[in-house]
């Protein structure tokens, strides 16, 4: 079984407000950046799973983030995942072992907006994606 | 002592760079003017005649380690000078910058990394004190002038992001074509793994021309008496001089040194 969470902040995002800077200088159009952390639970889990990691403030603190918990372990779209290439699992969250949890995985999601709010044009998004947002050599771009 | 005639270095400072005084002091124990010019001023750096980019948190690692300072403004004259054959030499965060740039390894596109200095295998932030090995030919790192083969110098490992990843042929590529600069090793010479898990061991990258030079232990960290964790700390203890003195780590800088005068006219 698998379960995925998606969490962003609610208060200003520094690094996704950086990433549309550079992002400007490159020349790519956007005029909005979002980001989420992205976590993805494998084993046995626990129906308290949300409740559970929704109170370990190193993935989810409520005051200043929301946690969502995504229908399916993909990007939806419009958005990149970006990972490691050569990730390992986790097992463990901030040092402790969440009931049935066999695996963690986590990715960073992505979005562009242009000035109406809306996506970006997938073409945009990919030059994001190969000039700054992943770096190949050791990550890996899902979408 | 800044010293007008000595070949100016320009230690470049970025919003959470924090190695750059240490770096500075280490330019200026070997006779080079060592300055900092902050990510501000990129029309600054057109008039020094070497680089260094310290240590530290460049844009607090966002994105990426070294990802958002490879496209700052002030890396276009750093990256126009490394062509141009002069001296770039990056210590951790500068090393990550580097790569991020596409200096090093260099067999890229410029910013189109082909490897990176990613977190660590064990995701965990190191400090510990290493020893790094040369492991190319001297002539391969011009940037050393006078470096004797197989030189091993001591530095501290600081980092959480010091993991040489590539993909297999890019290593190969790396290894076979001379890019490997230093590796870890112990005191002796002896190769050792990684602290950070780094694919061949790598301690350090250089590019293709051998003026740009990656290297993720801070030599600077070790480059006094006081600071090694060996006999001749002890053996400096009750004598303020011997302990204040450059040693160990400042050899790199010395050899950066050579280099940089031979490349300035006098």
């Amino acid at each position: 079984m698998t379960r995925t969470f998606a969490v962003s902040l609610t208060i200003p995002d520094n690094e996704a407000f950086t990433a549309f800077e550079t992002l400007g200088r490159l020349g790519i159009d956007t005029s909005r950046v979002l980001r989420s952390d992205i976590w993805i639970f494998e084993g046995d889990l626990d129906a308290e799973l949300a409740a559970t990691i929704g109170s370990i403030e190193t993935i989810h603190n409520p005051n200043k983030h929301r946690l969502t918990e995504r229908q399916a372990d993909l990007p939806e779209p419009g958005e990149v995942w970006v990972a490691p290439r050569d990730e390992a699992p986790a097992t463990l969250v901030a040092g402790r072992a969440l009931p049935g949890v066999r695996a963690i995985l986590r990715r960073t999601a992505w979005r562009l907006l242009d000035d109406q709010g809306r996506d970006v044009a997938p073409a945009v998004l990919d030059r994001a994606v190969e000039t700054f947002l992943c770096n190949p050599a050791f990550q890996v771009a899902i979408t | 002592m800044s010293d007008v005639a000595s070949p100016r270095v320009a230690v470049v400072v970025f919003p959470g760079t924090n190695s750059e005084d240490e770096t500075v002091r280490a330019l200026r124990a070997v006779g080079l003017d060592g300055e900092l010019v902050h990510w501000s001023a990129p029309e600054a750096l057109a008039r020094f005649d070497a680089y260094v980019l310290p240590g530290g948190f460049a844009y607090e690692d966002r994105i990426r380690a070294g990802a958002v300072a490879a496209h700052d403004l002030v890396m276009d004259p750093v990256i126009e000078a490394a062509q141009a054959g002069k001296l770039v030499l990056g210590i951790c965060n500068g090393a990550q910058i580097l790569a991020e740039a596409g200096l090093v390894p260099g067999t890229g596109p410029l910013r189109r990394p082909t490897a990176a200095f990613a977190p660590n295998a064990s995701g965990r932030f190191v400090s510990v004190h290493v020893h790094v090995k040369l492991n190319v030919a001297p002539d391969r790192v011009p940037i050393l002038g006078g470096i004797e083969d197989r030189a091993v110098i001591p530095a501290w490992a600081s980092h959480g992001d010091g993991r040489l990843a590539a993909p297999a042929d890019e290593l190969a590529r790396i290894e076979r074509d001379g890019h490997l600069a230093f590796i870890y090793c112990d005191r002796d010479g002896n190769p050792v793994p990684a602290p950070s898990g780094a694919a061949l061991d790598c301690a350090g990258l250089v590019n293709r021309e051998g003026n740009v030079l990656a290297i993720m232990p801070h030599a600077e960290r070790d480059g006094w008496t006081f600071q090694h964790l060996d006999a001749s700390r002890d053996a400096a203890r009750g004598d303020t001089a011997a302990t204040l003195a450059p040693s160990g780590g400042i050899r790199l800088f010395e050899h950066f040194a050579a280099a940089v005068r031979k490349r300035v006219p006098a």
